[in-house]
């Protein structure tokens, strides 16, 4: 490498905060049935009313989570987007996140006043994790059934996501789980992270995570303003 | 050659190919394929077909000739809409990461959402590649994407999948060699229409891995 | 041996087509069969490996032609070599043309090319259909090349080329068919229509029917399903 070699041949000038104006995008991952899709559902509920929003969907298969959101969250057709991963829904997400971003610019072509976009994984495993090229803030969905050792295992999402969810609190007396321990451990692997403890059975407008969600709308404007 | 054209062609480039079977998550579910012989007729009729003429676009493109033109050009070598909107999906993909990595004013000359092939051209010129690199990529890339799509439907042998394409090499490279040596601006229309219905069908299914 | 056929058809005195120029050399000649309508007829065996024929057609704005065959035609192999017989149609539509010839048998070691190139003015219309199998009865089939590039308006509408038989790069198994037929229309919209082998694509005005199968009229009648 010659000495006056300029590392910014290598890297855009718009690689820090890439993305200028458009809407927030909130992803939303967790492994399969930890409730990403019902999350998904409550937020539309609850800030549907508040903000411009659409959801992108990353079925692995068929177009289910899309029709729960049509039929559970009173979100018009045109507002949610279905997309293919290949039997990848992990690469869709990380590593090639082309069909998602087709996905939230024809969202936002369609509707230029959006203000909030939720782009919901495809249920993976505990190492899948969003791409920032995708999303701004990403929420990561566990649940209390697969067991209080989650948080501890780690893993990016639960380690880096910038909101931990572990859901389904009511269950947490029928399937032996400690929620305190639960709650510790998160601490231990997050550190300033936020984690938040749930039941979409008890409390179906997620009430803490739409509150979540509005402080990064807000952040998100402020920045832009 | 230069390195660019290991970029252009690397599986992981992110411009949305993964998402895309070229027809072979509807050939197995129609049974057409089904182990590695069938992979490879399958294989070899989409390089000879819609391969030839993505290489042989890719080539024009990267020579300079009217990038509206050859996208009007696929369209006709495109009837199936389904087909259509796949290689306009990929197109306007490879542009998205195109643009990034090898900036160039050549990009502004290409309508939006362009037909992959032509995309593909335009990347290998704004890469410094040349019109035979173009056409060998696209070529490799007709039949990469739908050996790896078959390799995660069926539950393949990788490796047995990786020696498929690999031993693919010189009919990819007959492919591209032969839109150069074609009389002035001729451009290959070969098509297959088993490609045609098997995309048709596959786009009318609600319970499907691929977007094509 | 080399063919050369020229129809020009015209918009004559009360709106009723008339046909100025009919003329056939070489393997066919050309019938007239109605006030706006010809048969071609071959003269002789064939076409057989290195036979070259040409077929103009010309349809004037407000005029309309439908051109047939008497029989199907069977390709032969050379003489010597392995030279394909050729065909090319050449048409230039503004009224209307309605091409439906009998169907192309392409016998053992043969290879017959079949072209239509037509150049359509706006609010031209246009059917041609191609029908085509491969091999006589209880014959090996033979090879056919189809080549169709339809321009309306000066806009590529649809240019496909399809190889069947031996040697052709994509005729693999377990999809090899020996029969084939093929409708191009351009004149009234239609959606995609899929059913068994046979598919149904839209064009900007139009659309491309084709099916593929073991036995001619079966294939037959899976084409005019979809079309």
């Amino acid at each position: 490498m010659p000495p006056d070699h300029n590392l910014d041949d290598y890297v855009d000038a718009y690689e820090h905060g890439h993305r200028h104006g458009g809407p927030l995008r909130v992803g939303l991952g967790g492994p399969v049935g930890s409730g990403k899709t019902a999350l998904a559902a409550a937020l539309c509920r609850t800030l549907g009313a508040e903000y411009d929003l659409a959801v992108v969907t990353n079925d692995i298969y068929t177009t289910e989570d899309a029709d729960f959101l049509r039929r559970n969250a009173v979100l018009p057709d045109d507002r949610i987007e279905a997309v293919q991963t290949g039997c990848c829904p992990h690469t869709a997400i990380r590593d090639d996140i082309t069909a998602n971003l087709d996905a939230v610019e024809l969202l936002e072509a369609r509707h230029p006043g959006l203000e909030l976009v939720l782009v919901e994984s495809g249920g993976d495993n505990l190492t899948a994790s969003f791409s920032y090229g995708l999303v701004d803030v990403q929420v990561f969905v566990v649940d209390v059934a697969g067991g209080d050792k989650v948080p501890r295992k780690g893993g990016p999402g639960v380690t880096a996501s910038d909101l931990l969810v572990v859901n389904k609190t009511d269950l947490a007396p029928l399937v032996g789980a400690d929620l305190d321990v639960m709650r510790r451990d998160s601490a231990v692997v997050r550190g300033d992270k936020p984690t938040l403890l749930i039941s979409l059975r008890e409390d179906p407008a997620a009430t803490e995570v739409a509150e979540w969600v509005r402080a990064q709308v807000r952040a998100r404007q402020l920045q832009q303003a | 050659m230069t390195a660019s054209l290991l970029t252009l062609a690397d599986s992981r480039l992110p411009a949305g190919g993964h998402t895309h079977s070229g027809g072979v998550e509807q050939a197995i579910a129609a049974g057409l394929v089904r182990d590695p012989a069938s992979l490879a007729a399958f294989l070899l009729r989409r390089l000879v077909t819609s391969g030839a003429v993505a290489a042989g676009l890719a080539a024009a493109a990267c020579r300079g000739r009217n990038l509206p033109v050859l996208d009007a050009e696929a369209d006709a070598r495109t009837p199936s809409p389904a087909l259509r909107a796949a290689s306009r999906q990929q197109g306007r993909g490879l542009v998205r990461v195109g643009r990034r990595a090898w900036p160039s004013p050549l990009w502004d000359a290409l309508p939006a959402a362009p037909h992959h092939p032509v995309a593909l051209g335009v990347a290998a010129a704004a890469g410094g590649l040349t019109p035979r690199d173009a056409a060998a990529a696209a070529a490799y890339l007709s039949v990469s994407g739908p050996a790896t799509a078959a390799q995660r439907l069926l539950a393949m042998d990788p490796l047995t999948v990786a020696a498929v394409t690999a031993r693919l090499a010189p009919e990819i490279d007959a492919v591209a060699e032969d839109c150069l040596s074609r009389a002035d601006g001729e451009l290959s229309a070969d098509t297959d229409p088993l490609l045609d219905l098997l995309a048709e069908v596959h786009a009318t299914r609600g319970d499907r891995f691929f977007a094509s | 041996m080399r063919t050369r056929v020229e129809v020009v058809a015209r918009r004559g005195p009360g709106g009723r087509t008339v046909l100025p120029v009919v003329r056939g050399s070489g393997q066919l000649a050309v019938r007239r069969t109605g006030p706006s309508a010809v048969h071609l007829v071959a003269t002789a065996f064939g076409p057989l490996g290195g036979d070259d024929a040409e077929i103009r057609l010309v349809v004037e704005e407000g005029a309309v032609l439908a051109v047939r065959s008497v029989a199907a035609a069977v390709a032969l192999p050379a003489r010597d070599g392995d030279r394909p017989s050729v065909q090319r149609v050449l048409a230039e539509v503004a009224g209307e043309l309605d091409l439906r010839m009998e169907p192309t048998v392409v016998a053992r070691g043969a290879h017959h090319r079949a072209g239509l190139t037509a150049e359509l003015a706006a609010g031209a219309v246009l059917t041609a259909t191609e029908q085509v199998l491969l091999g006589r009865t209880g014959e090996e089939p033979g090879r056919w090349t189809g080549t169709t590039r339809v321009v309306a308006d000066g806009r590529p509408l649809v240019h496909t080329t399809v190889g069947l038989g031996p040697g052709a790069p994509a005729w693999l198994p377990p999809v090899a068919p020996r029969a084939y037929a093929s409708t191009v229309h351009v004149g009234q919209a239609a959606g995609v229509l899929t059913a068994g082998d046979a598919v149904r694509l839209p064009l900007d005005t139009g659309w491309v029917a084709t099916a593929w199968g073991a036995e001619l009229h079966t294939v037959v009648r899976a084409v005019e399903a979809v079309a």
